[in-house]
Parts: C-alpha cells; sequence; structure tokens
C-alpha cells in the first residue's frame, strides 16, 4: 500500500473545518437531520456513483459510511464522512444553512472481473467540502465546493450551483415537485463545465431527482430519511 | 461498486412506498388540527423534511398523542395523552432540537405564549 502525507492546502482546510465543527455555536441547534435519524443519500451522475449512510447523533453533527466511484478516474472510495450543520437561519417563510464534511478513507481501483490492466494499489483518501443553501417554499438556491485528495490518484476540486422553482406550493405529506438547474465547475475533468436539467420529487420521507446533463448523460439521486 | 450503487437505489424505491403507508391512522391532519391542546408557531418550516423533523421529535415524547405539521399556517398541533403536561420550556427545546425556531405557543387551556427571540 502506498501512503502519502496531505499537502498543505488540504491539511489547512481540515484545520478549518475542524475549528468550525468545534466553534461553540449558538442555542439554535439544529440537526443535520434530526437527533436518532438515519439518512440514505445516492447520487449517480456523469461524474460519480455515491452512497452515504449517515447517522445524525446531535442537533448538528451526522457520521455515516461514504462509498463513491469517481467516472473519470475509475476508482473506489470508501471511508467515513463528518457532516456539521455550521449555521442555520429560520425565518417565517425561508431557511438557510451552511454545512461542512470531512471524509476519510481509501481509495483503490475497481477492476472489473477479468480486467487486465496496472494495479494502482490502494491510497488514503481525505475530502474537505462545504455548502450552503437558501429556501423558500417557492424557491431554491445552494451552492457546494468539494476538495477531494485521492494521494496517487491525484487531488480534484468541485464546484455546483443550483436554482430550483417549484411549480406549485404543497402542503404537508403531498407530493411536492421542483424544477432545478444545475451548474458544474470541475477545473481537472475532461468537462470543465456542465449543466443539469432535473426534476425534483419530494413526499414524506423520501426525496427524487431525475435528470439529463448537457451532454446526455443521466443523474439520478434519491434521499431517504428514517 | 456501480450495480451495488443501483441495486441499493432500487432497493429504497421499492421501499418507499411501504414507508409513506406506514403513517399513524388514528387521527387524520384535520382531526389533529381540530383536538390540539397546543399549537405552535414556527419559523424556518419550508418542507416535508421539516414536517418529518417535528414528527419523530414530538413522538419520542410519551405526552404526545398525535401531532400535525402545517406548511400553509407554520403551525405544530399537539394532542396530548389525558392529563399529560408539556411545558412551553419543553415545546422551545423539542423544536429547537428538530431545528426550527418556535414564535408563538397557543394553549387551548391557557395563555399564549411568546417565546424570547433569540439573538
Amino acid at each position: 500500500m502506498r501512503t502519502r502525507a496531505l499537502s498543505a492546502a488540504p491539511a489547512f482546510m481540515l484545520m478549518l473545518i475542524t475549528c468550525l465543527a468545534a466553534w461553540p455555536s449558538p442555542a439554535q441547534a439544529r440537526p443535520v437531520s434530526y437527533p436518532d435519524g438515519w439518512t440514505v443519500m445516492l447520487r449517480n451522475d456523469s461524474i460519480q456513483n455515491s452512497a452515504h449512510i449517515h447517522y445524525t447523533f446531535d442537533t448538528r453533527h451526522s457520521l455515516g459510511l461514504r462509498l463513491r466511484y469517481d467516472r473519470d478516474g475509475d476508482f473506489v472510495f470508501t471511508g467515513a464522512q463528518l457532516n456539521r450543520l455550521i449555521k442555520r437561519w429560520n425565518k417565517p417563510d425561508s431557511q438557510a444553512n451552511i454545512y461542512g464534511r470531512v471524509a476519510l478513507g481509501r481509495v483503490s481501483d475497481d477492476h472489473g472481473a477479468g480486467e487486465l490492466r496496472l494495479e494502482r494499489g490502494a491510497d488514503q483518501s481525505l475530502l474537505l467540502g462545504v455548502s450552503a443553501d437558501w429556501e423558500t417554499r417557492r424557491y431554491f438556491v445552494s451552492g457546494s465546493a468539494e476538495h477531494w485528495d485521492n494521494g496517487g490518484y491525484g487531488e480534484f476540486s468541485s464546484f455546483h450551483g443550483r436554482l430550483g422553482i417549484a411549480p406549485y406550493v404543497a402542503n404537508s405529506g403531498a407530493l411536492h415537485s421542483w424544477i432545478m438547474f444545475e451548474a458544474r465547475h470541475t477545473p481537472e475533468s475532461r468537462d470543465k463545465v456542465s449543466g443539469v436539467a432535473l426534476l425534483r420529487f419530494f413526499k414524506g420521507p423520501a426525496l427524487l431527482e431525475a435528470g439529463v446533463d448537457d451532454r446526455g448523460g443521466p443523474l439520478l439521486n434519491y434521499i431517504h430519511r428514517f | 461498486m456501480r450495480y451495488f450503487l443501483i441495486i441499493v437505489l432500487g432497493a429504497f424505491l421499492a421501499f418507499m412506498p411501504a414507508q409513506s403507508a406506514a403513517k399513524d391512522k388514528k387521527m387524520s391532519p384535520a382531526e389533529v388540527v381540530e383536538a390540539a391542546d397546543v399549537a405552535v408557531g414556527l419559523n424556518g418550516l419550508v418542507c416535508d423534511f421539516c414536517s418529518i423533523a417535528l414528527n419523530k421529535t414530538f413522538k419520542k415524547r410519551p405526552e404526545v398523542l398525535a401531532i400535525s405539521v402545517d406548511l400553509e399556517s407554520k403551525t405544530l398541533s399537539l394532542v396530548l395523552k389525558a392529563g399529560a403536561k408539556l411545558t412551553n420550556d419543553d415545546i422551545v427545546k423539542l423544536v429547537q432540537r428538530a431545528g426550527y425556531t418556535a414564535t408563538k405557543i397557543a394553549r387551548k387551556d391557557g395563555p399564549d405564549f411568546m417565546p424570547a427571540p433569540k439573538p
């Protein structure tokens, strides 16, 4: 197994996020989902197939398993991910949030049966990410930035932004529908800038997103809270 | 790995209707609102995940018989078990634990309470 020290920039980001996670916050606590709640998050698009199963252990933190297949690099990340709600604003007609996340684990080749190619071995991996969102029952805006240090598999960053509008406003328990557009910037990828049009359907504990990107690639995301 | 994720997704999609059907059928939302002992005004209520967080948090309390969350009126309605009490302080803390802000607590058998705004 090859290992290597984390480079200076991700180490600084880790320190920053660790400091934010340890920051004494106001009493207005908010869970990432809700205390003792389990959440499954699946994301499948032209960049990745990802599964994140986490448990919210207090009002601001969740911890879970993250599995991620990187389509560009053809490797798999397996590790633990900690999420923190850094700040939430509850307003009469809106809500806004800032989240931070850190994942640590290992990356390895995703060899199919009988596939012949060079072994790259396994290496350590670190994810640092931050995201923010603002939503009303009609409008949705979000943005996120991630940096992955995958050791010998390379480093990469991604930046996502989303706009959404609900064609109708639904009440509790009804089917909620959203029309959304996502813009992505992935500086280290072949396609540095891309866009996705998607529909979000939301009912009770389940959220499903289906879309297509500007190169015809599909997007299928699913979130379930227990 | 790709096939594993697709199988996991399929399993949860198949599981989804069972979860939706597993709601408490003892009282409808309208019946809960009608019979509510306590109505709580809320800030930050924008989606169904908010309703679920409040439902899960309050249903853990033995004092609570039934709960309903209305996104239109931004109100949480609680029916308490006979003889049970939830103090205003308890309610404010439970709302905060779920991730939201209580703006007003109205009781069937008592005066309204306006929680102090957070600094």
